[in-house]
């Protein structure tokens, strides 16, 4: 690496080393000895993705971080408070709501800590997003074998993902560069992966399509469209190893929301609309159908976007997801439905 | 019948789904013959068999460039590799799954010698091995090759295709003599005497300059003075070729690779200077002109017609690195040729080639071989340095719609890059075992600078590229031989034809 750009004026000759008087060690383990230094600079990566977060100005949090702990100083009151009384009214009263107490206790801080694990997971992802694009971009040599390293520890409990992970051991050689490792992983690791997301976003949209067709109002459609793209969104985090939480589908969802033109997809309702139209006249003779159309639209973006968001390693241009097959699944709905 | 029509299906499916142009070979010559051969009853049993190999696909790939380039290896490699299927996951059919298989058949061309791929892949892969004997002349091996098709409307009319590869291996040099078509003695005979004003060929040609100088072109036209002269001309075309000058540029290609032609009088000519006035026609320069129009109308023209023309695909290999070994002059010199080769390549529309044929190479890639020669992360730019050599040239085919490609690739891996520290700096550098040594050492052979100050002043020798012995175990493992891009190149060469 170093010496492919000194300038003319460092030039070595060539020369030759004796192989056991020096101190070589094959690019693999100097990958390992560089792994540290890189895992550090994945780590701040990290942190530029967490600053990149969508957030709102530092008052919002403190407003809310104040309510949140007045509430739980004034259960915790209330907790210490209904535990001296009872224990007051008998022993085996007191015992009981002890016992229901900690369970209560024990569980908040354990769902918190799912949580918090979670959403950590879901920044390293961000982080290891960022780590491909700039290995890709700068096309170096050496590094991605780190990037490698780090991507199989993630996926390191996944079964599935095991003969993929251990062929790609074989396949990569010293001699690829960082941006043929990246593409090797793309091809050999993740696009197994985005075959069975785009499965779950196909049936995801359908699903919701014909929901909204046949519910009868549209309160219920509201409520169909919000659980079934909230699953979907889980699914498809699933899938590629975030793992989300409760909380942590949330805000990937809002995120997904907030960022729908990321994924290359439009976020306006009208494009959705003609879309949906476009070419169909069974969609155009039938409002209902209409309508479940483009909800399965919007929950097909959304699936494509959280494929997008959860991906370890960005859709480069050859191989970006499209709704072209999605809409045309879709458009054999109102057969179905009829 | 019906065979015949889900034939036509298929061929207009093919035309339309395919905006390039596509060889499809409905029916093969020889199985028509074979047809024919054939009782009429015992034929029509056999239509189904023959409607089952109907659907073939044929691409004829030519794979050339200068002596100890690399064809012979790098074909050996690309058919081993292509057989075994374990190193190539840049080849879109195999990393989609959609590889079957693919295995050698014979090839219908009966006249060209076929690539003793065996005995080469034997060679490779002896305790210990050994690089396979240096090779002459043109060769040739037909793959057949097994995919499923990607679209599922092709698939539905036929599960599986086959895409017959014929893989040809001819000389560089024979290549260069195409541009020698365009050309007259007279402009034939100044443009290499202009060559030879310069250093280092006036040294290299010193003893036929000399013997220029002692006759006169008026003179009677003799055949042992003409003997003479092809003589020394074809030892000063050596001299260039070997490695110290490493000069790329030499024409004509036959009195280096003669092929079947050694010692006939096609190859007894060499340039002679115009004289004043108009030459007589009864003279050493007459007879001289009459061996140049023979050697163009037969031997080049030959080659043009019973391979150049036919090919669909060209790879052609160029030793950058055995050009930086040698020098300047060699630099220069390589560019002169690859644009000379190029030329060749240029007959789009109003080309003067494309007169004389209506078929046409759509894809080219020039390839810097033996990638293993240098450390992985120069890769890079010994392919920029490639690209600059091509420039002037492919931008003028990609005009005319041939698409052009550049790679650093190696057909058979040899060496690791291994990281060192040496004088405190941080070196990238390969082990491997140079070529008669017995044990693996350590080198770095000088860096490729990322522009054209290829040469430093005041480094007297800036490069050392060894050449490697094969690794020994190669091939074992059963995956194909280690390559450097190999996949990519292949990609890029038969990947539409294997969609
Ligand atoms: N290390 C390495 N050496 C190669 C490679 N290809 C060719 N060579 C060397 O180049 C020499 C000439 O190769 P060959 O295929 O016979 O050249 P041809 O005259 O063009 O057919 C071989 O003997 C090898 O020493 C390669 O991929 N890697
Ligand atoms: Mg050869």
């Amino acid at each position: 690496m170093s010496n492919a750009n000194h300038p003319a004026s460092a030039w070595l000759p060539p020369i030759e080393l004796d192989v056991h008087h020096t101190d070589t060690d094959s690019a693999a383990a100097s990958a390992t000895a560089t792994a540290g230094a890189s895992a550090r600079k994945t780590e701040s990566l990290g942190l530029a993705a967490l600053a990149a977060w969508p957030q709102g100005s530092w008052t919002v949090p403190a407003f809310l971080g104040g309510i949140a702990a007045l509430v739980v100083l004034a259960l915790a009151f209330d907790a210490a408070d209904l535990m001296g009384r009872s224990f007051a009214a008998s022993y085996a009263l007191g015992t009981l709501v002890t016992v229901i107490l900690a369970v209560t206790v024990g569980t908040a801080i354990k769902l918190a800590l799912d949580e918090m694990v979670s959403i950590r997971r879901l920044r390293h992802i961000d982080s290891l997003r960022a780590e491909a694009d700039r290995l890709l971009k700068a096309n170096g040599h050496g590094e991605a074998l780190v990037f490698a390293d780090t991507l199989g520890d993630f996926y390191a409990g996944r079964p599935d993902l095991a003969p993929a992970l251990h062929a790609l051991g074989h396949t990569v050689n010293d001699a690829h560069s960082d941006g043929e490792v990246i593409a090797l992983i793309d091809r050999q690791v993740l696009s197994a992966l985005d075959q069975r997301a785009y499965r779950c976003v196909l049936v995801a949209s359908r699903d919701t399509a014909i929901a909204t067709a046949l519910s009868p109002s549209a309160a219920l459609d509201v409520v169909i469209v919000l659980w079934r793209n909230l699953k979907l969104v889980r699914e498809v985090a699933t899938l590629y190893g975030a793992r989300p939480g409760q909380l942590g589908s949330w805000r990937l969802m809002r995120r997904m929301l907030a960022n729908l033109a990321v994924a290359g997809v439009t976020d306006s309702v009208g494009h959705v609309a003609i879309d949906a139209l476009g070419g169909s006249l069974a969609a155009a003779i039938s409002t209902r159908l209409g309508q479940g159309m483009i909800n399965g639209l919007l929950t097909a973006r959304i699936g494509i976007a959280a494929m997008t968001l959860c991906r370890p390693v960005g859709f480069s241009s050859e191989n970006k997801p499209n709704l072209r097959r999605i809409r045309a699944e879709l458009m054999s709905v109102p057969k179905t439905v009829l | 019948m019906l065979a015949f029509s889900v034939k036509d299906g298929y061929n207009r499916e093919c035309v339309t789904s395919e905006s390039g142009r596509r060889s499809l070979k409905l029916l093969d010559w020889n199985q028509l013959a074979h047809v024919g051969e054939q009782a009429l009853g015992q034929a029509l049993g056999h239509v189904n068999v023959i409607a089952g190999r109907v659907l073939e696909g044929n691409l004829r790939l030519g794979v050339t460039g200068l002596r100890r380039a690399g064809k012979t290896v790098f074909v050996t490699s690309l058919i081993d590799n292509l057989i075994r299927g374990g190193r190539l996951p840049f080849m879109d059919v195999i990393a989609a799954n959609r590889f079957l298989a693919a295995r050698l058949r014979s090839s219908p061309d009966r006249v060209s010698p076929r690539f003793s791929y065996e005995k080469y892949l034997a060679a490779l892969t002896a305790s210990p091995p050994h690089w396979p004997a240096a090779t002459t002349g043109v060769s040739q091996l037909r793959l057949a090759i097994r995919y499923l098709p990607s679209s599922g409307l092709r698939r539905s009319i036929q599960p599986m295709a086959t895409l017959n590869l014929d893989v040809i291996d001819y000389p560089g040099e024979w290549l260069m003599d195409l541009p020698m078509l365009n050309q007259s003695y007279h402009d034939w005979s100044a443009h290499t005497l202009e060559l030879t004003e310069h250093q280092p060929r006036r040294q290299l040609a010193a003893r036929w300059l000399h013997w220029l100088g002692t006759i006169t072109p008026d003179l009677r036209p003799d055949e042992s003075l003409a003997r003479e002269g092809a003589a020394l001309y074809t030892d000063y075309l050596h001299a260039c070729r070997r490695s110290q000058s490493n000069l790329s540029l030499v024409q004509p290609g036959r009195f280096i690779e003669p092929g079947d032609l050694a010692g006939t009088p096609l190859l007894t000519f060499c340039p002679l200077p115009a004289g004043s006035g108009e030459p007589r026609a009864h003279s050493l320069w007459g007879l001289m002109n009459e061996r140049f129009e023979a050697y163009k109308s037969t031997v080049v023209r030959r080659f043009f017609v019973e391979h150049f023309a036919r090919l669909d695909r060209q790879i052609v290999l160029v030793d950058v690195l055995g050009m930086l070994n040698a020098g300047p002059a060699a630099l220069y010199d390589m560019r002169m040729a690859l644009t000379a080769c190029l030329e060749a390549f240029h007959h789009g529309r109003g080309g003067w080639l494309s007169r004389l044929t209506g078929h046409q190479i759509d894809r080219v890639l020039f390839a810097a071989t033996k990638a293993d020669h240098v450390a992985a992360s120069q890769h890079t730019h010994m392919r920029n340095l490639l690209d600059m050599l091509v420039s002037e040239a492919r931008n003028a085919i990609r005009f005319e719609g041939a698409t052009v490609e550049t790679m650093a690739l190696a057909a058979v891996k040899c060496t690791e890059t291994v990281a060192t520290e040496h004088q405190g700096r941080k070196l990238a550098c390969i082990q491997g075992t140079p070529l008669g040594r017995q044990r693996a050492t350590v080198l770095f052979p000088g860096s490729i600078p990322d522009g054209p100050d290829l040469f430093p002043e005041n480094v007297s020798q800036p490069y050392r590229f060894l050449d490697f012995e094969p690794p020994a175990g190669v091939g074992r493992d059963g995956r194909g031989l280690p390559n450097i891009r190999l996949d990519q190149a292949l990609n890029f060469l038969l990947g539409d034809h294997l969609a």
